[in-house]
């Protein structure tokens, strides 16, 4: 155990230096962001919440509810964050290399990693449910104790899909020793994804449908019908009932708070157990694994005639080979996809066509965060990703405008495919007037035309070499300030865009007359910035790389 | 017209000179070979000469074009070994080659009976198709060295050839080189190894603490050094404060 503390010691001593290595405008810079997401965060749960306890009969079972299903949302991420990170951090890493050479246990070298991995998987959602559990707490007026040991039962909540995951991924790859990180990922994801399917199935149907009804006595029996969304078997239930517990009923709290860390702290011997037995055969194993792939089948199996194809054939078959990629994005998109199905069936609103239009602009503002968030987390690392073969394209006749460019248009494909889908089936579903079918698409390629930009030319500006990990690339201090512009970029086209939208909704439905200055200011203005956020970050990119030594 | 020519080529990272007033001048069909112990600057040298570093001062001129006025067709003359063989972990041996390729854009005429003589000459065997995350330090620097003689450049400049090699591989390196040489191609070399030095050197350098303290053949550095022994030449020029010959 003394390794482990070690081991520990030694983890928080390169945090320690990393986090003095820093300048204090980029200290600055990155409290100030986070505490700007984290304020955001909490004042949109706050004005959620408090509206919901403001509406009679169904409020507060609503909110209740709210908190259940953003608990167990949280749960299947985490369960999914920690599986995709697992392979990276317990099998394929270079430090286990040296690691396993020390005279060290290995499951010293297991419990480390473990919570290492429980960390840098979950970090990302805690900044989300802590502003959740803190505006619920205001909201409900919650004792002061409330707020320590809520905050607790998360951290104890976290440890549970850690230990999980990685001890699924263990048992996997000692059953089949031969599966690559792709097989054994898809394999974990599917397991995850089927038995959650399941269990929500069995446990708690109702959960699955599309509520439509406008009935107060069917809104009752559909909110009682909700009761513990997960059902009493997942950790997220618990948590659940601790946190709503300190509203008067302090048995529960201490009876959910013990259960929880009882099953907190047996996930955690079962997986050092099962990493006792096989983690150090399942490490070996997969490092004896290699992947030979078909030669004639590679998309790269000879030189390309253009350079350009060459660059994007390459970052394709990179993207595809790396799991954590594919696999976080094919998330993302299912969930836009579910998003998109689910505004198909929103009925209350749909019968007023004011209403359909209103839908249709929150939903187009909704696309565009979204699609700010996935440039952040997928094009923002791009140039940093050149690490392992930078002296080949730096030394090579290759001008960083082409390689830039080139990077630049097959992102901004994806991208626009992604926007226009949404954007083109959303409207179908919602119905929406004749016009907005041709003017949001094209608004949609501006908006994307301008993101990819942002992160591709802030990408560029901070670069990050010396990281593989996209996912650590994204979250550093460049990565950062690429989300807090494209918000800032999304947030303005928003205003802008209001001024014409609003003269239209009044126009169309209110049949007032339209002020023609004022809209096409709006437009007019929106395209100025857009083609500014398009041009400058690029720019700004080619100098940088230009400029920088390597 | 030479091919290389280096003046007065100065590299200060913060406050440090890491490199100060490097001048050469290299011909066609030479091998220059720098000697220097650790953090002298040989290899700061070899990445501003491939623009991988930007210079703090100086010109860096190959065939004539000036890198910093037009670096796209300077570069085109040059092949880069680095000291540390990255390679995209998720491309294979193969794929890479053909990346590079295109890049230089590689004619395409007998281009699959031109690899399969360069993966033989290296020993190169089906693993070039496996991803090279799994590849070794020397089979890394391989396919590396594959790929450089595929474009086939004028001037070649290479940070530690032999380290991570095989002896049978380090022959063949040695011996591809003396063939380059006399193909009229230049070679640039940075390298600890004395023996690989003595063997294909025709011009050597010794730079220590960023500054080129000896320029010229093994017969100068013997009658300047007083020492007969590569090693023994080597120590004491690398040491010494003075003696800068141009």
């Amino acid at each position: 155990m003394s390794d482990f503390w070690l081991m520990l010691q030694a983890r928080a001593r390169m945090f320690n230096a990393s986090v003095r290595s820093l300048s204090a405008v980029r200290t600055a810079s990155f409290v100030f962001v986070i505490a700007c997401f984290v304020g955001g965060a909490y004042y949109v749960f706050f004005r959620v919440f408090g509206y919901l306890t403001t509406v009679e009969v169904i409020g507060p079972a609503l909110l209740d509810r709210v908190i259940e299903m953003a608990l167990f949302v949280f749960f299947i991420m985490l369960l999914f964050s920690n599986v995709i990170t697992s392979f990276s951090t317990f099998y394929n890493n270079r430090e286990l290399d040296f690691l396993f050479s020390l005279p060290v246990p290995p499951t010293s070298i297991y419990l480390t990693k473990l919570l290492e991995n429980c960390l840098y998987a979950s970090w990302a959602t805690l900044t989300i449910a802590f502003p959740l559990i803190v505006a619920y707490g205001i909201t409900t007026g919650a004792p002061a104790l409330y707020y320590p040991l809520s905050i607790l039962s998360v951290l104890i909540y976290m440890v549970i899909p850690a230990a999980v995951a990685s001890t699924l991924i263990a048992l996997i790859l000692r059953v089949f020793p031969k599966l690559g990180p792709r097989e054994v990922i898809m394999i974990s994801l599917a397991l995850i994804l089927g038995l959650t399917y399941l269990y929500v199935r069995i446990n708690n149907p109702n959960l699955l449908k599309i509520f439509e009804t406008e009935n107060e006595q069917m809104l009752l029996l559909f909110a009682a019908q909700l009761t513990t969304v997960g059902g009493i078997y997942v950790p997220s239930t618990w948590l659940s009932n601790i946190i709503k517990g300190f509203n008067g009923n302090t048995t529960v709290t201490v009876f959910n708070f013990l259960l929880l860390s009882f099953v907190s702290a047996s996930s955690v011997t079962v997986a050092f157990l099962v990493a006792k037995t096989c983690y150090v055969r399942s490490w070996l194993s997969s490092g004896e694994h290699t992947s030979k792939e078909s030669k004639r089948r590679s998309l790269l199996w000879k030189p390309q005639r253009q350079t350009a194809r060459a660059i994007f054939l390459k970052d394709l078959l990179i993207f595809v080979r790396e799991p954590t990629q594919w696999v976080q994005l094919s998330i993302f998109l299912i969930l836009l996809v579910v998003y998109v199905m689910s505004l198909r069936r929103t009925p209350i609103f749909f019968t007023f066509p004011l209403w359909r239009t209103v839908v249709a602009f929150a939903n187009f503002a909704y696309i565009s965060f979204v699609l700010a968030t996935l440039g952040v987390r997928f094009i923002f690392p791009t140039m940093s990703l050149e690490r392992a073969g930078i002296w080949a394209i730096v030394s090579s006749p290759l001008s960083f405008r082409k390689i830039l460019l080139t990077k630049y248009f097959f992102s901004l494909t994806t991208a626009v495919i992604i926007i226009e889908f949404l954007l083109i089936s959303a409207n179908l579903f919602i119905k929406v007037e004749r016009g907005l079918y041709f003017v949001m698409p094209v608004i949609g390629l501006f908006v994307a035309a301008a993101l990819v930009s942002i992160n591709l030319g802030l990408g560029s500006k901070f670069p990050h070499f010396s990281e593989d990990n996209p996912s650590r690339i994204a979250a550093g201090t460049g990565g950062i300030i690429a989300a807090l512009i494209s918000i800032t970029y999304v947030a303005i086209s928003i205003l802008l865009l209001a001024t014409p939208a609003y003269n239209y909704l009044s126009h169309t439905f209110m049949a007032r007359p339209v002020n023609y200055l004022l809209v096409y200011a709006g437009f007019a203005l929106f395209i100025a910035v857009s083609i500014c956020a398009i041009f400058i970050p690029l720019r700004i990119g080619i100098t940088s790389l230009e400029r920088r030594d390597y | 017209m030479s091919r290389l020519v280096v003046r007065n080529l100065k590299k200060k990272f913060n406050s440090v000179w890491a490199l100060r007033g490097f001048n050469l001048t290299l011909d066609p069909g030479e091998i220059f070979v720098l000697l220097g112990p650790n953090g002298a600057g040989k290899t700061t040298t070899l990445k501003l000469i491939t623009g991988l570093l930007r210079p703090t001062e100086g010109e860096i001129f190959i065939e004539g074009t000036d890198l910093r006025k037009d670096p796209i067709k300077a570069k085109s003359h040059i092949g880069y070994v680095p000291d540390e063989p990255f390679i995209y972990n998720k491309l294979t041996g193969r794929e890479f080659i053909n990346f590079v390729a295109s890049i230089y854009k590689v004619s395409r005429v007998d281009y699959e009976t031109r690899l399969a003589g360069l993966l033989k000459t290296f020993d190169i065997g089906e693993w070039v198709d496996e991803l090279s995350e799994s590849y070794s330090h020397g089979m890394k620097q391989r396919v590396i060295m594959c790929q450089l003689l595929l474009h086939n450049p004028e001037l070649i400049l290479i940070d530690e050839p032999l380290v991570g090699l095989d002896p049978k591989t380090s022959k063949t390196v040695r011996e591809l080189f003396i063939k380059l040489k006399e193909e009229g191609k230049t070679l640039f070399v940075s390298t600890h190894t004395l023996s690989f030095a003595r063997e294909v050197a025709t011009k050597i350098g010794i730079i220590s603490q960023g500054e080129l303290k000896f320029i010229g053949d093994i017969n100068e550095l013997s009658r300047i050094s007083g020492k007969k022994d590569i090693e023994d030449i080597y120590l004491k020029l690398s040491n010494a404060n003075d003696g800068v010959h141009r």
